[in-house]
């Protein structure tokens, strides 16, 4: 990859962060209209501004993980990015309660700790992820799509209104969305762990060509 | 060591979220949280202007203070085929218990329609069909916008308008003193709940005037 190709990418990425941003302050009033978009719109959009601020910073772009090193050295403070992912897993919960969602549009401290708080942990996430081995993802990845189905399906048997400002309707389409997005998410990261794998198994005159095609295409 | 810091600040700023979210770990619902916080701490009841079914305006907080007997308060809209509907049915279950068990003189009933748009004729269609007794259960609909905004706020109901002129919204059975506070919200399946915290509080009330409104 190329300097002027890394650089586009970090722009890109600023750009998309900018664009989440902006998209999910400036629609505030449409995406809290309705639960669905709340939860599955505005708030992930949140975490990706974060998320993508992070990897358009230049120095983030290297691999951090180094696990043949750790015994000479002491472990950082993210160490395989545990405690990271432990807050935003915590903080993926906390946002799956309905009474946040009510909250959030009714006490401004809520309100503060969504505005600021999910951009934090979506920078949290991108720093953590990569220091995080597989294996680690695969735990916070595995809970929090075994978290999102559950509470999903809660939210499509519940005959109660969870959010009083929020139809059941929606709570049904709600729950519909947390389902597909633990789906989503889980296929998304085996694809990604796949195409590692490939990309690494490749003999190295194949995987040359390879990765700089694959990065072309990223 | 570091690391271990970092994940004990981590594990606890986000419990502690959870924490502040859910009123220490008690409610996962705004509603729920609610009916906590009243049964904690009863809350004063704005006063508003009500018309009531026969056709006169009455304060509210002026009406709860000379009637003295302690009312359970339901919202609803006369229009409304789903949850109203339930709540009229239990609200004529506790008219009927109360004349049974002869405590018309200490509880009564309310029910405030939250329709602007509906008038005295409405209210009174729909005490005839739920066979309401005018001396114990009222029927009234606020008046004013923001005299209704505001109880419904201090009482937690959210109110959201649908097309056709239909609302979704919450309903409880509001048990409520002669005084003007807010001291308890029952979920429609238990109005027992609610009854039996209607005659505590009406308990240590001096003596009734028996029979005189039933």
């Amino acid at each position: 990859m190329t300097d002027t190709g890394a650089q586009r990418r970090f722009k890109l990425c600023l750009a998309a962060a900018t664009v989440c941003l902006a998209v999910a302050l400036a629609a505030r009033s449409t995406l809290t209209a309705q639960m669905s978009l709340h939860m599955l719109v505005q708030i992930p959009l949140l975490v990706l501004a974060g998320l993508l601020a992070y990897h358009a910073m230049p120095c983030n772009g290297a691999a951090v993980l180094r696990p043949e090193s750790t015994h000479q050295r002491p472990w950082g403070w993210n160490e395989y990015g545990v405690p990271g992912l432990v807050l935003v897993s915590l903080a993926g919960a906390a946002w799956m309660i309905p009474k946040a969602l009510d909250d959030a549009l009714t006490d401004w401290r809520i309100a503060l700790a969504k505005y600021a708080g999910l951009p934090v942990c979506g920078w949290l996430l991108g720093t953590s992820l990569r220091r995080a081995p597989a294996v680690v993802k695969l735990f916070f990845l595995g809970n929090f799509c075994w978290m999102s189905a559950i509470v999903g399906m809660t939210y499509l048997d519940l005959p109660v209104r969870l959010c009083n400002a929020y139809l059941v309707d929606d709570q049904v389409w709600t729950g519909r969305g947390l389902i597909a997005l633990s789906m989503a998410l889980a296929l998304f990261w085996a694809a990604n762990e796949a195409a590692k794998k490939r990309s690494c198994d490749t003999p190295l005159k194949k995987h040359r060509k390879h990765s700089s095609n694959q990065k072309s295409q990223l | 060591m570091r690391w271990a810091l970092a994940l004990v600040l981590a594990l606890l700023s986000g419990t502690g979220f959870v924490y502040a979210v859910t009123d220490g770990f008690t409610a996962l619902t705004a509603e729920a949280a609610r009916r906590r916080q009243v049964a904690h701490e009863p809350r004063p009841v704005p006063d508003a202007m009500l018309m009531t079914a026969d056709g006169t305006a009455i304060r509210l907080r002026e009406a709860l203070r000379s009637d003295g007997r302690v009312a359970i308060v339901g919202f609803f809209y006369t229009r409304c085929v789903a949850l109203c509907r339930a709540q009229g049915f239990i609200t004529q279950q506790l008219q009927a218990v109360i004349q049974a068990q002869g405590l018309a003189s200490r509880i009564r009933l309310i029910s405030i329609s939250f329709d602007l748009r509906e008038r005295p004729p409405d209210l009174q269609r729909y005490g005839h069909d739920l066979q309401a007794d005018a001396g114990l259960w009222q029927l009234g609909s606020f008046m004013r916008a923001p005299e209704r905004d505001a109880l419904l706020r201090q009482f937690g109901i959210v109110v959201v308008p649908l097309q056709f002129g239909d609302f979704e919204h919450n309903a409880a059975l509001h048990v409520v003193t002669p005084d003007g506070r807010l001291a308890g919200i029952f979920d429609l399946d238990e109005p027992g709940r609610a009854l039996r915290m209607a005659q505590r509080m009406s308990a240590n009330r001096r003596a009734p005037h028996v029979g005189e409104r039933s």
